[in-house]
């Protein structure tokens, strides 16, 4: 817990999300859990953010609600991809990748330059 | 979820994202507890993982699209809240609005409905009515239609009607209904369908079938309470049975805009009401208006000119009987024209100016409510300055002030425009009612359409917008650093004070206006009333006596009319009768084209003169003098050589002011049989068709000297009018009716006062007069107010200045002078540019005067004093409360 933590980039959140969400109806506390186990603790996840995002995505259709028992016993709101969600999670990720890989080259380019 | 759904489930929605965030929470919470931590420890940690509850539920409502939602609802709830703080205020500032926008959206309704509003037909735009170009004539002969329907090939169907009156009933005093001829081929080519039963069509319209109609929705409601079995029955329109085969949809209201219809007949079931003297083959009656519907893609100017190319054919073969040689040319020479169906009303034309007279004048009087309230806000926003930098010294944009200030304006304009709907749409009915008269019902759709429904929001918002943008951003413009000084004292409002006097000076400017507009039209009407009528009105009762059933016979109909006239002189309280083709004012006009033996040579256009025909005793009923010469008598008759009375205009025109006694009078057209008639008379000028015009040449021929080929065989009714002894002519009545009665008892009967047909001729003038009166004293009482608010906040805002020089010695009356010269500055001020506008805007209004100049300078003088006095009035109380302050008092507060 005590490797240095990086902010997560700007928008990526809702990346995170959707993919996480992809994998079936989960909740929001598990969400966050997930995000960090994936990321191995190094992206700290600002919680506060994580459940405007989760609204706004709702409002936006991308991801759908319904309240129904967790593993605990309590109720709590699952959220799970629509159809629009998956297409903007494949289109988002597609540019992600994209993005990623420029970066990449760019990197590899500055570092040769400088041998 | 959709925002409607979140509006409406909000609590529930929010109750949910409070315990999905809980829910976290508590997650954490037990997690850490697991891991090891005390709960204390463990409730710490995870509320500062977590963060503050409340602003991130503010988070997720912004971001769940709901955040504006609340920001309106609370700037709303505030401002009602604000609003019913001052109630007197806000009361006073909704009134004026709810007049104002109700004002303008009546007035405009009416607009809409007579120049706007389509045609409640199958495409409208594509219908076109035939007219003469030149003369503007619009009314065709049964020949000519007869020709147009068999032409199918120019258009896409014609149609052709024309408006009647149908007695329902059998004798005795009348009961009308508006009917309609109409073409077999109206409900089709004009793409109406039955509600009930089925419209008639051009099986129906034959001479000899059976008569049959069809009747409107709202007479089924009357007349059978909306009976399914009103289908079948049978209806007597003067005297003759039809069938009703149908009822036409609640929408449709004819084919011209300010005109209904209680039951359509076919057009050739004509004969069987007016007998032997149907109209269908007398080619010299232009009574039908013809409608063209248009092929698809066809122009109206090469419509026009298809219509053209069968012109001769269609003249020739329509000549109308016994016309002149000169007469026919013209006829055969006038050229057809189509003119679009929409926006053609005779309605249209005769209210078209008034109407956008009025229309201006109502907009004024919104525009001087919008500058009160403008006021009201702004010494409002003074007073709430420490409170506005409160806001902004906590961190509030100014843009979130301007929001909350506008929503203010929003509420007031919105209430104001849900009373102004109430208004307008009592008003535009009140005011349809006043247009109609006993013979002339004017009807109107005044249903709300989006067109009016556009204009009221429109004008809604633009109001708030005008009265609600410069106090917003002025009351937003106070700096944080005010709320942390003592407040409410300096020089800091006067530029507010400033602004504040420009608009009561336009108010004032624009009051002015209205009220000089309200005097030149208030003085027209009166100038109208109390014209010199020729005549005196007050006890005269007028009787329509129509003989179309009481005998077929047109020669025995003057008959009828001299006997009805022998027992009704007869019946006490009584001082004379006489019968008569038409009546002044009537809107029945009777005319020839003449010849004076030993005349002025004139022009032929000018050789026309009006006429009447009456019995003995006409002009004693009328109370007309005779100025030389004789009356008619009862010796004037068939075996006696023709006589004829004319007036002082006739003499005038025909024989340049000289004695008309022994000159003869020959009538060229309509052409009469019957040798040229002496003039034995000359009569007093007096009013004949219109108050407005000068009183026209007149001719008078005795009732009893007709020949073929005069209005009184083609008339099937005279008009019977009773003087009475003394008191109202309505009083007479019964006794006249019974006396009627006992003559013959098919005769139907109309009653109406002189004094009131000659009050229904001056309709549009009082409409105009009295909406014009009311909104210039409105618009007086406006400003007013606005002067009394601006004067005594400069009077509050001066205390301790006034307090000061009263100190130093200033006498009361010294207070008084200084309060009411600022007054007298403001007045003066609006007074001289509100004449300067009035002076301009007068050409606008002089084609609707009478009797009155449109720059009338005693006007100007008249309307100066009444602000001066208005001006007196708003400044007195702030002036007396100005001398009445205590100098102790105001140093002490200091």
């Amino acid at each position: 817990m005590n490797a240095p933590k990086s902010d997560l980039p700007q928008g990526t959140l809702d990346l995170l999300v959707l993919q996480v969400v992809a994998h079936g109806p989960i909740h929001g506390y598990a969400i966050a859990q997930r995000i960090q186990q994936i990321s191995r603790d190094v992206l700290q996840v600002q919680q506060g953010s994580l459940y405007p995002a989760l609204h706004r995505m709702e409002n936006r259709g991308l991801l759908a609600a319904t309240w129904k028992a967790s593993e605990t016993g309590r109720e709590a709101k699952f959220y799970r991809l629509t159809p629009k969600g998956r297409a903007h999670l494949k289109e988002e990720t597609a540019n992600w990748a994209r993005l990623s890989e420029a970066i990449r080259l760019i990197l590899r380019t500055a570092e040769g330059g400088a041998l | 979820v959709n925002w409607w759904q979140r509006l409406v489930r909000k609590h529930q929605l929010e109750r949910q994202a409070d315990e999905e965030l809980r829910g976290h929470l508590e997650r954490l919470v037990s997690d850490h507890m697991a891991a090891g931590m005390s709960e204390g420890e463990a409730r710490r940690e995870a509320r500062l993982e977590f963060g503050g509850l409340e602003q991130m539920k503010e988070a997720c409502r912004d971001a769940g699209g709901l955040g504006w939602i609340d920001d309106v609802t609370q700037d709303v709830r505030y401002s009602v809240r604000t609003l019913r703080a001052t109630p007197i205020v806000t009361a006073v500032a909704v009134l004026s609005l709810a007049l104002g926008i109700g004002a303008n959206t009546a007035i405009f309704s009416l607009i809409n409905s007579l120049e706007l509003r389509a045609l409640p037909v199958k495409d409208p735009t594509r219908l076109a009515l035939i007219t003469d170009g030149a003369t503007g004539n619009r009314f065709w002969s049964y020949a000519v239609w007869d020709q147009v329907r068999q032409r199918p090939q120019l258009f896409n169907g014609a149609v052709a009607w024309s408006f009647t009156r149908f007695n329902l009933a059998s004798g005795g005093e009348t009961q009308f209904v508006d009917g309609l001829w109409a073409s077999g081929s109206f409900f089709d080519t004009l793409g109406v369908l039955a509600l009930l039963g089925r419209n008639f069509s051009d099986a129906d319209d034959r001479r000899g079938a059976r008569p049959v109609t069809v009747i409107s929705y709202s007479f089924w409601q009357r007349r059978f309470g909306g009976a399914g079995d009103a289908i079948g029955r049978t209806l007597a329109l003067d005297n003759v049975p039809f069938t009703i085969i149908g009822v036409t949809p609640q929408d449709f209201f004819g084919a011209d805009v300010g005109r209904t219809f209680d039951v359509v007949v076919p057009i050739g079931d004509e004969p069987l009401v007016r007998g032997r003297e149907t109209w269908l083959d007398r080619r010299i009656f232009s009574w039908l208006t013809i409608m063209a519907r248009l092929k698809p893609g066809q122009m109206l100017d090469a419509a026009t000119s298809g219509l053209r190319g069968a012109q001769s054919q269609i003249r020739e073969a329509t000549l109308p009987e016994n016309l002149p040689q000169q007469a026919l040319h013209r006829y055969l020479r006038e050229g057809f024209t189509l003119l679009p169906a929409a926006g053609n009303s005779r309605l249209r034309r005769q209210y078209e100016r008034p109407l956008l007279t009025v229309m201006v004048v109502v907009a004024l009087v919104l525009l001087i409510a919008c500058a009160n309230i403008a006021n009201v806000l702004l010494t409002r926003a003074i007073a709430r300055r420490h409170e506005l930098s409160m806001r902004l010294a906590l961190g509030a944009s100014r843009w979130r002030l301007v929001r909350q200030l506008l929503t203010e304006s929003a509420v007031l304009a919105g209430t104001g425009a849900a009373f102004g709907l109430l208004i307008a749409s009592w008003g535009s009915r009140l005011l349809v009612r006043q247009l109609s008269t006993q013979t002339n019902t004017v009807f109107l759709d005044l249903s709300i359409d989006w067109r009016v429904l556009a204009f009221a929001i429109g004008v809604t918002v633009g109001t708030a917008l005008l009265f609600g943008t410069i106090p917003a951003l002025r009351a937003s413009g106070v700096a944080p650093m005010n709320a942390l000084k003592a407040h409410g004292r300096g020089t800091a409002g006067d530029a507010r004070v400033a602004l504040a006097s420009g608009l009561v000076v336009a108010q004032l400017a624009l009051s002015v206006v209205l009220v000089v507009a309200a005097g030149l039209l208030v003085r027209t009407l009166v100038s109208l009333e109390t014209r010199d009528l020729g005549f005196q009105p007050d006890r005269v009762l007028l009787v329509d006596v129509d003989a179309q059933h009481a005998t077929e016979d047109p020669v025995q109909r003057i008959p009828l009319y001299e006997r009805t006239r022998e027992v009704v002189r007869a019946l006490p309280g009584v001082a004379e009768a006489a019968v008569s083709l038409t009546t002044p004012l009537s809107g029945l006009a009777l005319g020839n084209r003449i010849e004076v033996s030993a005349g002025t040579p004139l022009p032929e256009a000018q050789r026309v003169t009006s006429e009447n025909v009456v019995s003995p005793g006409w002009f004693r009923t009328f109370g007309t003098p005779i100025i030389t010469g004789r009356d008619f008598t009862e010796h004037d008759g068939r075996d006696t050589p023709p006589v004829a009375i004319v007036n002082q205009a006739f003499a005038r025109r025909f024989l340049n002011g000289a004695s008309p006694l022994g000159h003869t009078v020959k009538i060229v057209l309509p052409p009469t049989l019957g040798p040229p008639a002496e003039i034995v008379g000359l009569a007093a000028d007096a009013v004949y068709g219109s108050l407005r015009d000068p009183v026209p040449p007149t001719m008078y021929r005795p009732l009893a000297q007709q020949y073929e080929g005069s209005p009184a065989f083609t008339l099937p009714n005279a008009s019977l009018s009773v003087r009475s002894n003394s008191g109202s002519p309505l009083r007479l009545i019964r006794s006249v009716s019974t006396a009627i009665n006992a003559v013959h008892s098919g005769l139907a009967l109309t009653f109406l006062p002189l004094a009131d047909q000659v009050n229904a001729s001056l309709i549009p003038e009082r409409v105009v007069a009295i909406l014009s009166g009311f909104f210039g004293a409105l618009a007086l009482l406006l400003a007013g107010l606005g002067l009394y608010g601006i004067t005594a906040y400069a009077v509050s805002r001066r205390r301790t200045d006034i307090g000061i020089r009263m100190a130093l010695g200033a006498e009361r009356a010294t207070v008084v002078r200084l309060v009411l010269s600022r007054v007298s500055v403001l007045v003066g001020l609006g007074v001289t540019v509100g004449a300067g506008l009035s002076w301009w805007a007068s050409q606008f209004v002089a084609s609707l005067l009478y009797g009155v100049e449109a720059r009338d300078p005693l006007m100007l003088v008249g309307v100066a004093g009444i602000l001066a006095a208005v001006g007196a009035f708003a400044g007195w109380l702030p002036a007396w409360r100005a001398s009445r302050i205590d100098p102790a008092v105001v140093l002490r507060c200091e």
